[in-house]
């Protein structure tokens, strides 16, 4: 490249033609009179002019006469202003009419005025056109923000908006703050914020916390209450910012709104619904009662009834009655526990779980509901031991719900329940419960809302399984009360699913022998042959233990027993009295009737001491109080079975029979 | 007491387990008794409710005694003992009353769910309910006397 070459032609065109003529920002330079002495090419093709049509010409005269859409009064207060303050003045946004349908287009004008020793010798005006119409709309705001900001303070009348210095003392009051504080500007500026807060306030420094929590995150809120002028209180929401200009701190604003009113509806609307939510639980326990005495009734009734000569098709009938009803006093009991851990006042108690008779007696309930064919395998980590310290009611209801799920949900094939610890400490375990089954599993989508509570897998109109959705909520919200976690996966096996929970069980001091569970977890197929027929065949050969320290009540149980074909009956009148014949005969005995209620030893008292001195004879308790949760004390206790008083002797045929048939 | 030949009339009609022994008597649980009696005798029956008198009457003034003796623990466990053999015959009336002495005995209310702190209270009611159960029971006595007394003529 050859420097020399090129300096003549730039010499040459540097002159002030030239330099207007070429600049790429259109431009038109005028002489003092604004008469135009050149233009810039860029001007000429913006416009499309021809250079003879603009010079001479004076400068609104072409503006306005050429309908080039510029607004010739912004153009005009450009060059006025740049003349009399001997400035550049930039006037930015200057709209230009579309030519046509064209969208308008903005412009920002610069007039340039130049002065040789004070006289004016020309007038240089460059356009630049401004991008888009958002670019516009934020050159508005800037012109406007701090006029407006200012203005908007003022006036916003809902909520205290001022500044503080960087000591905390008050230097601007909007209207808002002297509405809502009642403090006029001249009597609060100067003033130290504090002023606002109330004795109890002051005492824990809440000014001084804040505004260091400020000066170190840039920001603080608080709701508390706030004093006003003539001393009274208001609810208010604060928020302090840390102001600062150009890195250095120069003070705070404070914005705080009156949160009385939201507040006062806050506490209404919590008063509300707790008093709603008291009168459901009391609704619900007082329906699930009402509902539950009457079900009893008819059950009973019932029981009776399916003692008659019946014919098949009655009997199929009272079958399915009586399956429904029991199906309704589960949906019941359900919705009672639901209410009762909504309402946060489910007790979980500490006591004695003796794992292997925990699962033997639900394998037990279940036996009922499982189909043909399928059996139930019961494994147990051998290192863990039998009993440990928990709840054993609540560990029982969740496992027992899992159970019946697995039951409920298996067509053919098997349930097994496995148990082991996953983690072990000096003082605890986390006690893993395992439910595998191979029904028909769980499709993916909708695992994921399996334990939120009135959901089911089978939301389908032909809706074959029964139950409220509650199951599993119930146990997920119990398994968290014990410190565990409840989830679900396929069987990786085969069709299926796994259910587990864990549980946080503690150590005890010394371990009890384990039960022995295999003679009790024998698989065995529901028969359909009346349980009462049954059980007089296999009657005769069992021996009894009966402990009920009323002679009448004795007699009828007697009576009621020798009915059903028992004929070794023993009898004791105390609880002490039936420990004592329970260790004497614990070869010979096949089942013990229990009295809760009882001298000397009541009937849970006496199982313990029983079931100490390693018995394990099935103990039933016969009980007037026949409320649910009584009777998943007594199956924690150690005992095995339930019948209510005044003792219905189908169920206590059932219930016999369940106990005696396995041996 | 005026519904008494009625049922001497349904017993007559026998195989019908329809049986009206008046409000105070469940008759369900009542009959479960009976169809314990071997034959057409009642032996059995006869036997339970007869010592149920008998019982009944021991235990009342047991009550009366503990009453007086502002015993409320052993009230609480009378009351729990007769409750348990009327519930057993079906004598719901005095069942439910010795339910409530079992309560007040416990030092709660009648439903045995709130706590009563006041022992006089306590005493005061049982004094109240004891009235009440004895009149309830003579009652049922009347009725089941009536019930198992031998066959009157052509009835």
């Amino acid at each position: 490249m050859d420097l020399a070459s090129e300096s003549p032609s730039q010499s040459e065109t540097l002159t002030g033609h030239s330099l207007i003529a070429l600049t790429p920002i259109p431009t038109v330079l005028l002489d003092a009179s604004l008469h135009i002495l050149l233009v810039s090419a860029s001007f000429l093709s913006l416009h499309n002019l021809a250079a003879e049509a603009c010079i001479g010409v004076g400068v609104y005269e072409l503006m306005g006469a050429r309908g080039l859409g510029l607004d010739v009064a912004s153009v005009q207060c450009a060059i006025e202003t740049a003349r009399s303050t001997k400035k550049v003045h930039a006037a930015d946004a200057i709209q230009v009419k579309g030519h046509g349908t064209a969208a308008p287009r903005y412009w920002a004008v610069r007039a340039i005025p130049m002065f040789e020793k004070e006289t004016l010798r020309y007038i240089s005006i460059e356009f630049q056109e401004t991008i888009s119409d958002d670019q516009m709309q934020q050159a508005n705001n800037q012109l406007d923000t701090n006029d407006t900001y200012r203005m908007l303070v003022q006036t916003v009348k809902d909520y205290a908006i001022f500044m503080l210095d960087t000591k905390g003392n008050v230097k601007t009051w909007n209207q808002g703050a002297a509405l809502l504080k009642g403090y006029t500007a001249e009597e609060i500026i100067g003033k130290h914020f504090s002023t606002f807060y109330t004795r109890e306030d002051l005492v824990a420094e809440k000014p001084r916390k804040e505004i260091e929590i400020c000066l170190r995150d840039g920001k603080v809120e608080d709701e508390s209450w706030r004093l006003r002028r003539d001393g009274s209180r208001f609810w208010a929401n604060v928020i302090l910012t840390s102001v600062y200009r150009n890195g250095v701190h120069i003070g705070f604003s404070k914005v705080t709104r009156d949160l009385t009113e939201r507040k006062a509806a806050e506490s209404r609307l919590v008063s509300a619904y707790e008093e709603a939510a008291k009168l459901k639980s009391e609704f619900l326990a007082n329906m699930t009662h009402e509902i539950r005495t009457p079900m009893h009734g008819m059950l009973s009734a019932l029981t009776l009834l399916t003692d008659t000569s019946l014919l098949p098709e009655q009997r199929e009938l009272t079958g399915i009655i009586e399956e429904s009803g029991n199906v309704l006093l589960d949906v019941i009991n359900d919705i009672l526990d639901w209410s009762k851990l909504s309402a946060g006042t489910f007790p979980i108690n500490s006591d004695v779980i003796n794992i292997p008779d925990v699962v033997s007696s639900v394998v037990r309930g279940s036996r009922p509901l499982l189909n043909h064919g399928v059996s139930i395998d019961v494994s147990s980590d051998p290192s863990l031991p039998t009993v440990v310290h928990g709840d054993p009611v609540r560990y029982r209801q969740v496992l027992n719900n899992l159970v019946s799920n697995a039951a409920k949900f298996t067509d053919s094939g098997s349930i097994r329940i496995r148990t082991y610890a996953t983690k072990e400490d000096d003082l605890s375990y986390i006690l893993q419960t395992e439910v595998t089954d191979t029904g028909i599993g769980i499709s993916n989508p909708t695992s994921g809302s399996l334990f939120t509570p009135f959901t089911q897998f089978d939301t389908s109109a032909t809706k074959r399984y029964k139950g409220t959705g509650l199951g599993l909520s119930i146990s997920k919200t119990l398994a968290e009360l014990m410190g565990g976690t409840i989830g679900f996966h396929a069987n990786p096996q085969t069709r299926g699913s796994v259910f587990w929970f864990s549980v946080n069980v503690a150590k005890l001091p010394t371990t009890i022998p384990a039960a022995v569970l295999t003679k009790a977890l024998a698989s065995t197929t529901i028969s359909p042959v009346d349980p009462r027929e049954l059980l007089s065949e296999i009657a005769p050969s069992k021996r009894l233990l009966l402990a009920e320290d009323n002679l009448i009540n004795q007699k009828v149980m007697v009576k009621m027993l020798r009915g059903l074909g028992f004929e070794h009956i023993h009898t004791a009148l105390d609880g002490a009295q039936a420990v004592q014949l329970a260790k004497q005969h614990s070869l010979l005995l096949d089942v013990i009737l229990m009295d809760i209620s009882m001298p000397i030893l009541d009937g849970m008292e006496a199982t313990v001491e029983i079931r100490r001195a390693g018995v394990n004879i099935p103990i039933i308790a016969l009980t007037a109080n026949a409320l649910e949760g009584d009777r998943e004390i007594y199956l924690a206790k150690g005992m095995n079975g339930y019948v209510s008083k005044p003792v219905d002797r189908q169920k206590l045929a059932d219930v016999l029979l369940r106990w005696l048939k396995c041996d | 007491m005026p519904g008494g030949e009625e049922h001497e009339e349904e017993r007559s009609e026998e195989g019908s387990f329809v049986l009206d022994l008046g409000d105070g008597i469940d008759s369900l649980t009542f009959e479960q008794i009976l169809e314990m009696d071997d034959d057409d005798e009642r032996d059995f029956s006869k036997s339970i409710v007869f010592g149920f008198f008998e019982q009944a009457e021991q235990t009342f003034k047991k009550m009366d005694d503990a009453l007086k003796a502002k015993d409320l623990k052993d009230l609480s466990s009378l009351g729990h003992f007769l409750k348990g053999s009327s519930a057993t015959l079906g004598l719901t009336k005095v069942k439910d009353s010795c339910e409530k002495i079992q309560h007040y005995g416990q030092g709660k209310d009648e439903e045995g769910t709130t706590d009563v702190e006041d022992d006089e209270l306590c005493l005061k009611r049982i004094k109240e309910t004891l009235e009440t159960v004895k009149e309830e029971y003579e009652e049922v006595e009347k009725v089941l006397k009536k019930f198992f007394a031998p066959p009157q003529g052509s009835g």
